[in-house]
């Protein structure tokens, strides 16, 4: 199947009459992000998000591994999503979707593409061996807009994960334990996050973080992503019907808004649990200054 | 010995879900059930009289490999035995259970899978109760390991099991009939005779059944018997469930 049940026509025409009232099924602005909760595990790089009745899990993971040829400076970062039926009933396991590609396509653009992890900060030795980071993104309810809540999951997870400590002595590559070392925080350049908006009526009516049956009765959907400092690296139409320009450059601004409201939440969240792993843990006995 | 940490229902597009947190090896999977789901053409593949079971396990930090591809074998065998496909409206259906390693250590490349399948069944058996599928009994299973000096550890890591000389994976029936076996490395019979014992008194406890066919569980050396968490767990739930209709009244 993979396909989620298509709205009804009564349903369809609740939703867009509701909206061209201004009014939307939840009740929000059009403007307005569902409640987001972003919290994390006990591992480092363990993330839960839910973003309304959207919910998921991202986990961060590092291995050494041998670099590219072409590229020996670099290290490897990959962002695996594979959507499974815990999701969406309507989703089949091992079978790869149209929602999948698009999710996967548009998440390595504003994340990888835009170089938010500096990947040559992950190089250990030149051509030899250097890190391989992967996000792993577990989709655990599907109620819409996954690109945003999973954007959000993997930037979180990657200024919250810490790698093990690696050092090279005579060519020899010494990789410590989590308890043997303070482990490593990752060199993330920025803070790149993806902000979804669909239209309705040709494009007059665009709203912003729909609903799955929102999303089902839109017209199109338009991706900005973009940084803390109002940095485009990433816009997308990628289907539907035609978008006027002006709505991109209005939204824009709407976009910088939210990503700094959300980088807000993201933030507080990892301060919370860095205050809480700081206490008793290795970072706080090795370091060199005291309270005198 | 603290029990499983035990949700039912965290889920709420699936139609049933349970999570499952193994206190020992820290493992936290995820699971969740649809049934019954109409399954996507593959006719050679059903069964016209029963329900078609299919199990997908989703490692946590890994692309998945042959390792899941083993325990899938395993846990959709046991399941489907139990599951009461011929039910009206299961024929001709699939049951999907999907199992997703969500927190805790995701066996490596060359690691033994068994210290993961019983966390695995556990969080199955819940999230089909989860989804109300019927069944005809339900089961709990533990992993074993035995030390080169023939010590029995209780569900081990990966690091344990690792350097141990056999690992066992035993699942009881709520009969107290064994329903899985499964042994890697080597061992003799009276070892496995010694392990058998263990893991029931862990699954079951050192049950005694009183006249009137009532279980009672006594509770020793491993703590509450498995069983009786995850009856425990289920019958809160129920409660919880059932409780906006008492306050009702």
């Amino acid at each position: 199947m993979n396909k989620e049940a298509p709205l009804s026509i009564a349903e369809r025409d609740f939703i867009l009459n509701a909206l061209r009232e201004g009014v939307r099924l939840d009740g929000r602005e059009a403007d307005q992000l569902r409640p987001l909760k972003v919290s994390f595990g006990e591992e480092y790089g363990h993330v839960k998000v839910q973003l309304g009745k959207t919910s998921l899990i991202v986990r961060i993971s590092s291995e050494v591994t041998k670099p590219h040829d072409d590229r020996p400076f670099d290290g490897l970062f990959t962002i695996a999503l594979e959507l499974t039926a815990m999701g969406s009933p309507a989703w089949d396991n091992g079978r790869q979707g149209d929602l999948e590609t698009y999710v996967t396509n548009t998440l390595d653009r504003v994340v990888r593409h835009s170089n938010a992890l500096d990947t040559e900060s992950l190089c250990i030795m030149k051509g030899v061996s250097c890190w391989s980071v992967r996000a792993d993104v577990h989709i655990t309810d599907y109620d819409g807009n996954l690109v945003d809540a999973s954007c959000i999951g993997i930037m979180a997870g990657l200024l919250h994960f810490r790698r093990p400590d690696a050092v090279v002595k005579d060519g020899q590559v010494i990789v410590y334990g989590l308890d043997e070392r303070v482990p490593v925080a990752l060199n993330i350049t920025h803070k790149p996050l993806a902000v979804t908006f669909h239209t309705f009526d040709e494009g007059r009516l665009v709203i912003l973080d729909a609903t799955r049956k929102e999303e089902q009765a839109s017209e199109a959907d338009v991706v900005i992503g973009l940084n803390n400092a109002g940095d485009v690296c990433f816009v997308s139409k990628f289907s539907g019907s035609p978008v006027d320009a002006m709505v991109f450059v209005n939204k824009t601004n709407v976009a910088l808004e939210k990503v700094k409201e959300i980088n807000g939440v993201i933030d507080k969240a990892l301060q919370a649990d860095l205050a809480k792993r700081g206490k008793g843990g290795l970072a706080e006995q090795s370091r060199a200054e005291n309270d005198r | 010995m603290v029990g499983p940490n035990v949700t039912l229902t965290p889920l709420s597009r699936a139609d049933g879900s349970a999570s499952y947190q193994c206190p020992s090896t820290g493992s936290n999977i995820l699971g969740s059930v649809n049934a019954p789901v109409e399954l996507p053409g593959r006719r050679d593949a059903l069964k016209p009289e029963e329900a078609t079971v299919e199990v997908f396990v989703k490692p946590g930090t890994a692309p998945a490999g042959v390792g899941e591809r083993y325990v899938e074998g395993i846990i959709k065998t046991m399941i489907s035995r139990l599951i009461l496909g011929r039910e009206k409206g299961y024929p001709r259906r699939g049951v999907v259970i999907t199992l997703a390693i969500v927190g805790g250590q995701s066996a490596r490349r060359g690691d033994s899978y068994l210290t993961l399948l019983p966390a695995l069944l556990n969080t199955s058996l819940l999230a089909l109760l989860s989804a109300s599928v019927p069944m005809s009994m339900t089961f709990s299973a533990t992993s074993l390991a035995v030390t080169s000096t023939g010590d029995i550890l209780r569900e081990p890591t990966a690091e344990v099991a690792s350097s141990a000389a056999s690992v066992h994976v035993l699942a009881f029936s709520s009969k107290g009939h064994l329903l899985l076996n499964e042994s890697q490395g080597a061992f003799d019979l009276d070892t496995w005779d010694n392990v058998r014992e263990r893991a029931l008194a862990i699954c079951r406890g050192t049950a005694s059944y009183g006249s009137d066919g009532d279980v009672t569980m006594s509770v020793d050396v491993d703590g509450q018997p498995l069983e009786g968490t995850i009856r425990e767990a289920v019958e809160d739930q129920v409660h919880r469930d059932y409780a906006w209709s008492i306050d009702a009244v």
